[in-house]
């Protein structure tokens, strides 16, 4: 018996929309994400980036475009600076342009906006987070106790007028192969991607930069979200409706 | 969905402990040598949804994955060493730093403890104390018969005895210094102790190459709060707990109409 496409895929309006539905739900993660380091130095928001899922046995199929759900393929990083805020703390430094400080992380190179910087018991500089930070020649900088350091535009760590190591400042032809790794870092998955040393960039001593998360704008995709949620929940109601119709009054007319 | 219930609840949280942080440097604007503290923040892990990489097609990959976060959390609250101002007082035992060291203060239980604020007075034995009855270090003891004390820049005190013309000296004010300052623990009371973080504390005179700074006689130095900076991070962390609430209402209003989806 032949089945006619229409007939196959009856549901594909409540599929459609559960699709829709789940990927609003997804939305909604990334934006509480965002809010909730609204806050958080050198942080970079995230947004979403919508895509069809068509598998290949549907797109193979006469009904191709019945069994086309919307789902959120991936998620976009936006790397616009955030608002340099001055601290005052000769540890504290912020990149004005783009490009990432390098430093160690513990399975290899992370990347990182963040610019709170300590001095490690070893004496080496560090992020907040232990991370040694690695200079253009891959070594880290090593800190004598006691005197400030000075760090120049360029990243050179200066310490009683000698010079300690200039970090390294990278950037990527893409950031596209970046993958968040917490605490405000990020890790290169792209072996094809290098990163390369930036250029048009300074490091600011005394500065930090915060998080890139416009709030404002956050509050109003809220709204979008919830009432795309909402559309698509009318949706499934309208498509249950049509099916009782059809089950209740098709049926009718045939008896 | 739970997802960003937690993601917001963690916000949140982080913004409830950014106002503790506001309020307790706005209760110690008026604090003598109080340095403020800033709260920072930082982002949990990620939930890899999509591995990027992973393989879209028989021929394609995945150009990025996706990745949803968890939420944030407070990482620390690192203190500010900004140089607060100075109030001239009559009080000749008032000393400020001018620079980034520090008195160094001998507290009861024996330890060495360390701070800006250099409000000194005397105690029964002629031995300059702060407020709280802690010794400063190196131990400067005054006669009581001295007629009046001076403080030199380089730390040198020398008093001045009943019909003597020539200044008697009792020691001089030595202060250290610490490599990062910002890590260094409060131990309430304005003493702050050292740590792995903050590194070993380096000793010298005042008015040394070391940049630890030149002492000021009768003078004291104000908390460096900025009265109208920590109102200003008072809006924005209200604001920012403000937009995270909405969004567990706008996570639980979206809950429900999943459960309301089957009539």
């Amino acid at each position: 018996m032949l089945l006619l496409p229409s007939v196959a895929h009856m549901d594909a309006l409540t599929i459609a929309a559960a699709s829709g539905i789940r990927s609003r739900m997804q939305s909604l993660d990334l934006l509480a994400n965002n809010l909730a380091n609204s806050a958080t130095t050198g942080f970079k928001s995230d947004q979403e980036f919508y895509g069809l899922f068509t598998s290949d046995d549907a797109t193979g199929g006469a009904s191709g475009s019945a069994s086309a759900m919307p789902v959120i393929e991936r998620q976009w990083t936006d790397f616009s600076p955030g608002l340099l805020q001055p601290t005052g703390n000769g540890l504290d430094v912020a990149l004005s342009g783009s490009g990432f400080l390098a430093v160690n992380g513990p399975n290899g190179p992370l990347y990182t906006r963040n610019g709170n910087l300590q001095v490690l018991h070893s004496g080496e500089l560090a992020t907040a987070d232990g991370y040694p930070l690695r200079t253009t020649d891959g070594k880290t900088i090593q800190i004598s106790s006691g005197k400030p350091i000075q760090i120049a535009t360029d990243g050179t760590v200066q310490q009683d007028g000698q010079t300690l190591g200039q970090m390294a400042v990278v950037n990527f032809k893409s950031t596209d192969s970046l993958t968040k790794m917490g605490k405000t870092c990020f890790q290169n998955s792209d072996p094809k991607n290098p990163p390369v040393a930036a250029t048009n960039v300074e490091v600011q001593q005394g500065k930090i930069e915060g998080s890139n998360v416009p709030v404002a704008e956050a509050a109003m995709r809220l709204v979008g979200v919830m009432r795309q949620f909402e559309m698509l929940q009318k949706a499934i109601g309208i498509s249950s409706d049509m099916d009782t119709k059809s089950i209740q009054e098709v049926a009718r007319v045939g008896s | 969905m739970i997802r960003a219930l937690f993601s917001a609840a963690s916000g949140m949280n982080a913004q409830q402990l950014n106002v503790d942080n506001i309020a307790n440097n706005l209760a110690n604007a008026n604090t003598t040598g109080y340095k403020s503290r800033r709260a920072q923040f930082q982002d949990l892990l990620y939930q890899n949804m999509v591995q990027p990489g992973a393989s879209a097609g028989q021929q394609s990959t995945v150009p990025a994955g996706l990745q949803l976060g968890m939420g944030t959390k407070a990482s620390s609250n690192e203190i500010i060493f900004t140089q607060g101002s100075f109030t001239q007082t009559s009080n000749p035992l008032d000393l400020v730093i001018q620079g980034n060291g520090f008195f160094q203060i001998l507290q009861a239980n024996g330890n060495l403890a360390y701070t800006r604020d250099g409000s000194f007075q005397l105690d029964k034995n002629g031995t300059l104390v702060t407020s709280s009855g802690d010794q400063l270090q190196p131990q400067i003891t005054i006669p009581s018969n001295a007629q009046s004390v001076t403080i030199a820049t380089d730390g040198t005190v020398s008093y001045s005895l009943p019909g003597q013309t020539a200044g008697q000296k009792a020691g001089q004010i030595q202060l250290a210094m610490f490599q990062n300052p910002a890590g260094l623990n409060s131990l309430g009371t304005n003493l702050y102790q050292p740590t792995d973080a903050s590194g070993d504390p380096t000793v010298a005179s005042p008015g040394g190459q070391e940049g630890l700074g030149t002492l000021l006689q009768g003078y004291t130095e104000q908390s460096n709060v900025s009265v109208v900076q920590e109102f200003i991070n008072l809006i924005t962390a209200q604001r920012a707990y403000e937009a995270n609430s909405k969004v567990v209402k706008a996570a639980d209003d979206m809950y429900q109409q999943v459960n309301n989806l089957k009539q």
